[in-house]
Order: C-alpha cells, then structure tokens, then sequence
C-alpha cells in the first residue's frame, strides 16, 4: 500500500524537503502509527510556514473584501453624492487612504473592488481547471487519432496569444460580470488541458492502469479511480496558478478598458485610473492597492508551489 | 530527421487551418453578426438600402462556406488577405507597416531576456538557498505577480518623470529599424518587457538547473574531479537546455500578448494596439490577419524549438518521434 506509511517515513520524507533542515514537524513520532494520506499532505504543507501565512493573508483580503463593503458601508456607486466630497484628497480620518479622481473612498473602494477580482478570478480559474481536467482526461486517455485531434485544436488556441483572443471575444460578447467569468475561463484554459493530458497520458501506460484493463476494468472506471486520483497533485497546482493567472488578466482587462464597467469597478480598473495619478503625486490612489495586489497574487502562487511539494507523493513514498 | 520535420510542418498547416476557421467563424457570433462592420463603415443611422449594398460589395450575402472557401482560396492561391474596413488599407498593407515595429520590440526583449536569465538562473540554482538566491527568487515572484501595466507605469513614472529622464515614448515614425537609430527611446519599453519576461524564464531555469543537478551524471562528473564550473556548464547547463528551448518557442505568443500592454502604455504604434483597435470597431479582415501572422510565429517557433531540440539533445533525434 502506497497511501497509508508510517510517521517514520514520513519524517525522512520531510527531512528531504528544501526547506525543512532545522525545524521538524509536530508529527507524533510512533513507529506503527499509521498516518492518512491527507494528514500527510497537511503535515508537508504546513511545515512551510509562508505558504501558511500565504493562506492566512489570503483567507483576511478575501473575507473583508465579502464583509467591509457590509460592516462599514461607503458610497461606492452613487457618482452624484461624490459631488461634495474633494477629489483626489489625501488620507484623512473621514478616508483612511484619502478619496479617488472620482470622489470615491478608496479604502472602501479597494475592498469593493476586491470583491469582483476576486470572485472572478476564483470563479474563472474553477472554470479552466473544469474544462481544462476533462479535456485533457479524454484526450490523453483516447490517445491515437482522437488525441491527434484534439491536440491539434489545443495547440491552434494556445498559438493565439489570450489577450487577443479575450479582447475579440469581449467586443463580441460584451462585457457583463458573467460573461467575463465565462469568457476568461474560457480564454485560459487551453494550457492546463495539455499539463493534465500529459499526466493522464502517462499514468495511462504505467502498470497499475494495465492491471486494471487486464482485469476487465472500463474507461470512465480507470479514469475515476487511476488516473485521476494520481493526476490530483497536478490538477490542484495548476488551479491555484490559473486562479493567479485569472486575477491578471482581469487587471490586465481593466487597464485597457475592458474590465468591470463603472461605477462598479475592480482592481485591474482601479490601478489603472492610479497610476495616471502618480505623477501628480497621489500615491494613495495606486501605492496601498498595488501592494494588496500584488501580495495576494503571490501568496496565491506561493500556495501553488507549496500544494506541489505537499502533493509531491515521491517525496512521502520513498 | 526530415520526415519528422515534414510531419511536423503537415500538422501545422492543419493547426493554422483551425485557427483561421475559429477566427473566420468568430464574427458570426456578433450582435449584427458578419454585418457588425457595416455599422462601423457605414455609421450607426445606416440606411437598409446601403447596408444592402455594403453587403453585396463584400460578399456577405453568401453562405458561410463559400465565404470560407473564397477567403481560403484567396490567402492560399493571392496571398490576399483581405481589405480592412475601417483604415481603407489592404491587411498586408497595415502587416507590413506594423509587425516589424512589434517584431523589433519583442526580438530585442526576447534576447536581453536570454542574456540576463539565463546566467542567472545557473548562478541562483549554483548557490541555492544564499541571500542572493532569495532575492533574486523574491524579486522574481513580485514581477511575475505585477500586472504588467503597472510595472511600466512605474518605470516610466521612476526613470522618465523623475529620474534620468528617459523618453517616455519611442520614437513614432514607421521605420523598423528605429531600434537601431535610436536606442535610448527604447529603453524604458524594451527593458520592461524584458524584465517581466525575465522574471518567468529566469524561475524556470533555475528549477530546471536544480533539477539536473541531483541527476548521477552530474555527480560522477563532481567525483571524478570536475571543477565545479565544468559541472554546471558541460553538465547540468547543456542538459537544462532542452526545456528551456521549448519554453521559448511556447512563449512567442505571450510575448506579442505582452507587447500588447508595452504599447499601450509607452505609446507605441504597433501590432497589439492596432489588434485592440482592429477588435473593438470589429474590422474583421485586420484580426484575422493578425492573429494568423501570430499564430505562424508561433508555430514556426515551436517548430525551430522541436528541431533546436533534437540539436542539444541526440536522443530525441533518433527516436524522432518523441512528441
């Protein structure tokens, strides 16, 4: 049984991990303890301790961005009551991080704008792993002319670089919250599918996915239980980057014009107007933003790369 | 050897003849569908009778496979692409004025990106886990989690407003080699298009070159006595190199992507803002060509990449096949 090993291995395992020389995980060290596949993987993961403050930095953003514009609600959308309010004012007591070119509080509006990054990014990262899992399931595992095909409308998409294609598919579909969830989802998906086929192209050939076909075993039953089960480590890292990947291409949107269309907004939207503010020496229209920005795209890749090593089962099995 | 390559090339043209059937199909999905540029042509208050007529003068009165078959033949047997609705300039026309501007920009960055990551990444890889190694890694996250825009904004903000003045704009004549007449306009563009692509390439290197150096062959070289210069480049460099020559032929199209957000930022008339321009007043002809040339690229480029690959790496090369 490769699944179930003693916490002896275990912490010759996590010895071997890069970042585990000095401190030693708080496993209880028994030799017939049997530890379960999932503690595992937790035990690997948590010993990475920036890959836990990823998680936890991550979970705070995320929460107050679903729960500020609820606690303490600003005026983020009515553009007429911003007529009283200065424009562009530095940080105050009244606006923590001063108010935006609009008048909006943009402390506020950081968090009001997380909300539709976020969601977004989540929402369309969950649809390319989607997408992505089955179709590269179905074609590594046909493999022959069926993958032949299949691969070859993957590599015509992957050749047309995704801004264009999301541009062209935005000015024919338009931009409402849910088709861009849809249109980004769909936009990036075309390299998981090949990471995926790959796996699942391999795990096909291997001895175990013989045995099964040898003992009478169906397609779909070789898929759920085989290939799948073995093509998780993959399956998660690459959704945790597509998620980053997502969130990017949203700004990236925003900066030319085609994000969240005001006077809702979104990060990308927002670090665009900033930016044209710095040189007039606004820094609290862009600075706080940037930060919070780019820090949740790291914790989110750093995650990413701390789920392969926990996922990594050569690490645990030898 | 050559029949791989010839195999290789049959199933491109294969790929190129999906990418233009999606692209072609595409504007059929449009509100006004294939009549959507009519609009941007004739105005929004366009008569029924001039529709019709605009209609009857670019063929879209016929169904969509003859529309498909004409399009085909004229690319293949006219090398015809197309007339552009909205610049009155025939595609090759606009091509011809823009891609070399693009291609200049994304060649250059692609090299300094060579030049700059690669050593690096040996040197991150070679002192693994150093103050060094941990910058150079932290720097790498934060540019690779930057959006690309604003890193340019910054830049142009840091070294154009405020220090060393740098143009803030390259200079906007069509001549292509402008690159070459005028280097310091293309500083602040070419460098941050560079470092955002550095950032990736640089990671990957590094994760390659560790890789290579936990393999055996790399420790017999260390126990027969190899400097450990020698290793890491007789040994573990020239084995890391198959990777990183396929990651480069998969990055062409992200780098026309990224050339894309350059331009816009820095002002520079080329592809990208000429495809984002093309897209949203649906000039059809100007996005199919566009995307057709990129895909070209692209293909041709994991095409070198493929046989550059069987180069470095004489396995391959017998087997052939190993794709």
């Amino acid at each position: 049984m490769t699944e179930q090993i003693s916490s002896e291995i275990l912490h010759e395992a996590i010895d071997r991990l890069p970042t585990s020389r000095d401190v030693r995980p708080a496993i209880p060290k028994t030799d017939d303890e049997i530890i379960p596949l999932w503690r595992q993987r937790l035990a690997i993961f948590s010993h990475n301790k920036l890959a836990v403050a990823s998680v936890i930095f991550l979970f705070i953003v995320t929460a107050s961005c679903y729960l500020v514009p609820w606690l303490h609600p600003t005026n983020q959308t009515n553009q007429a009551a911003t007529f009283n309010i200065p424009w562009n004012q530095p940080p105050s007591w009244a606006h923590p991080l001063g108010t935006d070119s609009s008048g909006f509080d943009e402390l506020g509006r950081i968090f009001y704008g997380g909300e539709y990054s976020l969601t977004l990014g989540f929402l369309s990262g969950f649809i390319t792993i989607v997408i992505g899992t089955v179709y590269g399931m179905i074609s590594g595992f046909m493999a022959g002319f069926t993958d032949t095909v299949m691969m070859r409308i993957l590599d015509a998409f992957l050749s047309i670089p995704y801004l264009f294609l999301l541009i062209t598919l935005i000015s024919i579909f338009g931009r409402s919250t849910t088709f861009l969830i849809g249109i980004i989802g769909f936009s990036l998906w075309w390299g998981n599918a090949r990471i995926i086929r790959g796996d699942a192209l391999l795990i096909r050939n291997l001895e175990y996915s013989q045995a099964a076909t040898a003992m009478g075993a169906g397609k779909m039953h070789i898929i759920r239980r085989h290939v799948f089960p073995n093509s998780i480590s993959n399956i998660v890292t690459v959704a945790t980057f597509s998620v980053a990947d997502a969130i990017l291409f949203l700004s990236a949107l925003g900066f030319l014009g085609l994000g969240i269309q005001t006077p809702q907004t979104d990060w990308g939207t927002m670090l665009q107007a900033g930016s044209v503010q710095i040189q007039n020496g606004y820094w609290w229209e862009v600075f706080p933003l940037a930060t919070i920005f780019i820090l949740v795209v790291v914790s989110i890749n750093y995650i990413g790369d701390a789920l392969r090593d926990a996922f990594e089962v050569r690490l645990i099995e030898r | 050897m050559l029949n791989y390559i010839l195999r290789r090339i049959a199933q491109s043209l294969l790929v190129l003849l999906i990418v233009v059937f999606v692209t072609f199909s595409l504007p059929y999905f449009q509100t006004n569908g294939i009549m959507a540029p009519a609009y941007a042509v004739l105005g929004t208050h366009a008569t029924p009778a001039n529709l019709a007529i605009w209609a009857q003068q670019n063929g879209m009165n016929h169904p969509f496979f003859v529309r498909f078959w004409t399009y085909l033949t004229q690319l293949i047997f006219h090398f015809n692409l197309g007339h552009s609705y909205k610049q009155n300039m025939s595609v090759w026309g606009v091509i011809a004025l823009y891609v070399p501007r693009t291609l200049w920009l994304a060649l250059s960055a692609l090299i300094l990106t060579l030049i700059i990551s690669l050593p690096l990444g040996i040197i991150q890889a070679s002192r693994r886990n150093t103050v060094f190694d941990y910058s150079a890694t932290g720097t790498a996250f934060i540019l690779y989690a930057m959006p690309s825009f604003l890193l340019c904004m910054l830049a142009l903000d840091a070294f154009s407003f405020h220090t060393l003045h740098l143009p803030s704009s390259p200079p906007s004549g069509v001549a292509p080699w402008a690159i070459f007449t005028d280097p310091v306009g293309f500083a602040l563009p070419v460098g941050c298009l560079t470092l955002l692509s550095v950032a990736g390439v640089s990671r990957f290197m590094r994760g390659t070159i560790l890789e290579t150096l936990v393999q055996d062959y790399v420790r017999t070289a260390k126990a027969k006595g190899c400097s450990n210069l020698r290793v890491l480049f007789r040994h573990a460099f020239r084995n890391a190199l198959g990777p990183i020559i396929t990651i480069l032929g998969l990055s062409i199209p992200g780098l026309f992507g990224g050339a894309l957000i350059i331009e816009s930022v820095f002002n520079y008339g080329g592809l990208g803002i000429q495809t984002v321009f093309a897209a949203t007043n649906s000039d059809v002809p100007i996005v199919l060509g566009i995307t057709l040339l990129v895909a070209i690229f692209t293909l041709a480029g994991n095409l070198l990449a493929d046989i550059a690959l069987g180069l470095v790496n004489p396995r391959i090369r017998i087997e052939g096949n190993a794709r």
